[in-house]
């Protein structure tokens, strides 16, 4: 079973929304690590450490069948995700794949908070990660309005 | 001081459906306040409803959780409940885990966090959940007195109203420096009475506020807990003036063995056994209310509102049009799990949303029936708190009740509850002339005269019809198997019990 298309539209988002304002503050992260550090940070706070690590844990390993290139990824005791950055250097040849395996595990970390919190709850954390940016419907893949 | 320099204490509404009205208003503000009870008792859904119904973006609520339940469990439950409001986080209500300081450091790293995350917030709200297993780490108890006492201060001083919930045991209640230190302290409880639960809250204390004392029924629902008060939120009400008015039953002849009618604000209980027409004398009662505009309720429990209505059509009295107006409500109370203060709750909600001025309880072996098994023991007294409350406020009641015939005795009901009641209407068969045949009489009134005689009636499609004159050819009526006499001389004597015994 793959990631949910809405669940990888936003994640899509999020990574473009990073890898766009990476470009001119922190270039040498990656997107995917942006993300993913945003929402240890935001989800960390209400669910302790450990929960982070649980979740952030159990979105690695179903992202793996889709992606085998995070095969390498960890995420470490207190929650940071280690081994990203290599996976992504991969990739670094072909745009289209490059920092799809972060896509895909971004994904299905929403996709476990939306199956644990629903949506409404989980676009209000996201909002609050990403305050400059809208997460209402009109602008999912399938109607976005740019 | 006069009034006028003391300090106003503003009250917070709770957000918890009759709790205000428990706690004498609404929740002290900057109040440090605990919640207790064991696992399940409904804890965390009362804090929920106190942070939603209060947090604000510009004076949010913190809410801290520690070693119990995960903060992602907590609200994919929570958020089942209809007051949950998804909007409201992160801005107006922030979940803050505290778990790895509580594990990895001491009461004073805890505290620390806490202080920085109120500074950092300005927060109009705190809590803390499970505060219980914050402190079971083992520590003097200097250090957690010390703790307590400190975070209520800190907490305090920045002006925020809070909330320590912990799973405690009654016999905790004592000698506990937490306790001591609280401004308020709420106590939930829920225990199984045979295939039931009973949940009941009690204030133990709530500095400042004029709190109902006593354990009150409460019930966690869609829509978080909802309390029920032993008072049924009739406390602010003011007492009317005992009336002088009387209430006609429609039936000229028993109006006049009433002393004119039924005194507005009585409790009127009619008692006989199963067909002498005590439903139809109640429905004649409201009928003839409604027909001078009263409004009524009728509270049934053994049949159902449609064929009650159709009963009443039979005796000639529309019941269908009242309802249709908003003039009658007849409210069908069935389930088997009710608690005793949330039936009457249903009954008072009703009485208050059409200004009802009568009320027919119909009947109380059937009410009795509904409750859950462990609210039967407090029926009696939940009753007399529910009659003394409405005909407080000028409604008139009349309750019915089945009793077993007996050819020895004269019991007036099966509940002992005539002391509860103003007036008593005894209706009872008699063995005459080789019929079964019906007699009505006025065993007492409240603060009235009323006719000592024993009246036949018989029930007709008009109703109960009071025959002729009071039953002077027979002595012991009331035992049921009366005796003919042709002295004449008997015809001027009221013919009462012969012997008889009699029960309340």
């Amino acid at each position: 079973m793959t990631a949910p298309p809405k669940m990888r539209d936003l994640a899509h988002r999020l990574l473009a929304y990073e890898a766009g304002a990476g470009k001119t503050s922190e270039p040498a992260e990656s997107a995917t690590l942006r993300v993913y550090e945003k929402l240890r940070q935001s989800l960390g706070e209400f669910v302790g450490v450990a929960g982070f690590q649980s979740l952030a844990s159990r979105a690695l390993t179903l992202a793996r069948p889709e992606a085998p290139g995070l095969s390498a990824a960890r995420v470490t005791e207190d929650g940071y995700l280690q081994g990203l950055g290599e996976i992504e250097n991969q990739f670094d040849t072909d745009k289209d794949r490059a920092g799809e395996g972060g896509i895909i595990l971004i994904a299905r970390l929403l996709g476990l908070l939306r199956i644990f919190l629903g949506e409404a709850l989980t676009l209000s954390l996201l909002r609050n990660a990403w305050p400059g940016e809208a997460f209402d419907d009109r602008n999912s893949a399938h109607g976005r309005k740019a | 001081m006069s009034t006028q320099d003391k300090v106003k204490i503003n009250k917070l509404p709770t957000g918890v459906p009759g709790l205000d009205e428990i706690v004498g208003g609404g929740l002290p503000e900057f109040s440090f306040n605990i919640i207790a009870g064991a696992p399940g008792s409904g804890k965390t859904t009362l804090a929920h409803q106190f942070v939603f119904a209060n947090a604000t973006p510009e004076r949010p609520a913190l809410y801290f959780t520690v070693l119990g339940e995960s903060a992602i469990k907590m609200l994919r439950y929570q958020q089942q409940y209809t007051f949950f409001d998804p909007a409201k986080l992160p801005g107006a209500i922030r979940f803050i885990n505290l778990s790895q300081v509580v594990l990895e450091k001491d009461l004073g790293a805890v505290l620390e966090q806490i202080t920085k995350e109120v500074e950092k917030a300005n927060p109009a709200v705190v809590v803390v959940d499970s505060f219980r297993t914050m402190v079971r780490k083992p520590q003097s108890d200097m250090d957690l007195q010390s703790f307590i006492q400190r975070l209520a201060l800190f907490l305090a001083s920045w002006q925020a109203t809070t909330f320590l919930i912990g799973e405690y045991a009654e016999d905790e209640l004592r000698d506990n420096p937490i306790f001591t230190v609280a401004d308020g302290l709420f106590w939930l409880r829920q225990t199984a009475e045979r295939n039931s639960i009973v949940r009941k809250l009690q204030i133990v204390k709530l500095r400042g506020q004029d709190s109902v004392p006593g354990l009150h029924t409460f019930r966690i629902t869609d829509a978080g807990v909802q309390a029920f008060s032993r008072t049924f939120g009739l406390t602010g009400h003011a007492k009317n003036p005992p009336s002088h008015r009387r209430l006609s039953f429609g039936i000229a002849e028993l109006d006049k063995m009433l002393g004119g009618g039924v005194r507005e604000g009585d409790s009127v209980l009619v008692a006989g056994s199963s067909g002498t027409g005590k439903s139809v004398l109640a429905t004649q009662f409201i009928a003839e209310g409604i027909r001078h505009g009263e409004p009524g309720i009728v509270a049934v429990f053994e049949e159902r509102p449609q064929a009650y209505a159709e009963r009443a059509t039979s005796l000639g009295l529309d019941l269908e049009t009242p309802q249709k107006d908003g003039k009658l409500t007849i409210l069908y109370l069935r389930p088997l799990d009710l608690s005793v203060d949330e039936t009457m709750h249903s009954i008072l909600d009703a009485v208050q949303k059409i200004g009802a001025k009568r009320l027919v309880i119909d009947s109380l072996a059937g009410f009795e029936m509904a409750l859950s098994p462990g609210f039967r023991a407090d029926f009696r007294e939940s009753l007399y708190r529910m009659i003394f409350a409405l005909t407080g406020i000028g409604v008139t009641i009349l309750s019915t009740v089945e009793v077993d015939e007996s050819f020895t005795e004269f019991p007036f009901s099966t509940y002992s509850i005539s002391f509860l009641t103003d007036d008593i209407i005894r209706l009872r068969y008699v063995s005459i002339d080789g019929q079964l045949r019906k007699i009505m009489v006025v065993i007492k009134m409240r603060g009235g005269n009323h006719a000592k005689d024993i009246r036949e009636y018989e029930i007709t499609d008009k109703g109960v019809v009071i025959l002729g004159k009071r039953l002077t050819n027979y002595q012991a009526l009331i035992s049921g198997i009366p005796v003919y006499s042709e002295r004449s001389d008997l015809t001027e004597k009221p013919s009462l019990d012969a012997g008889i015994e009699h029960k309340t």
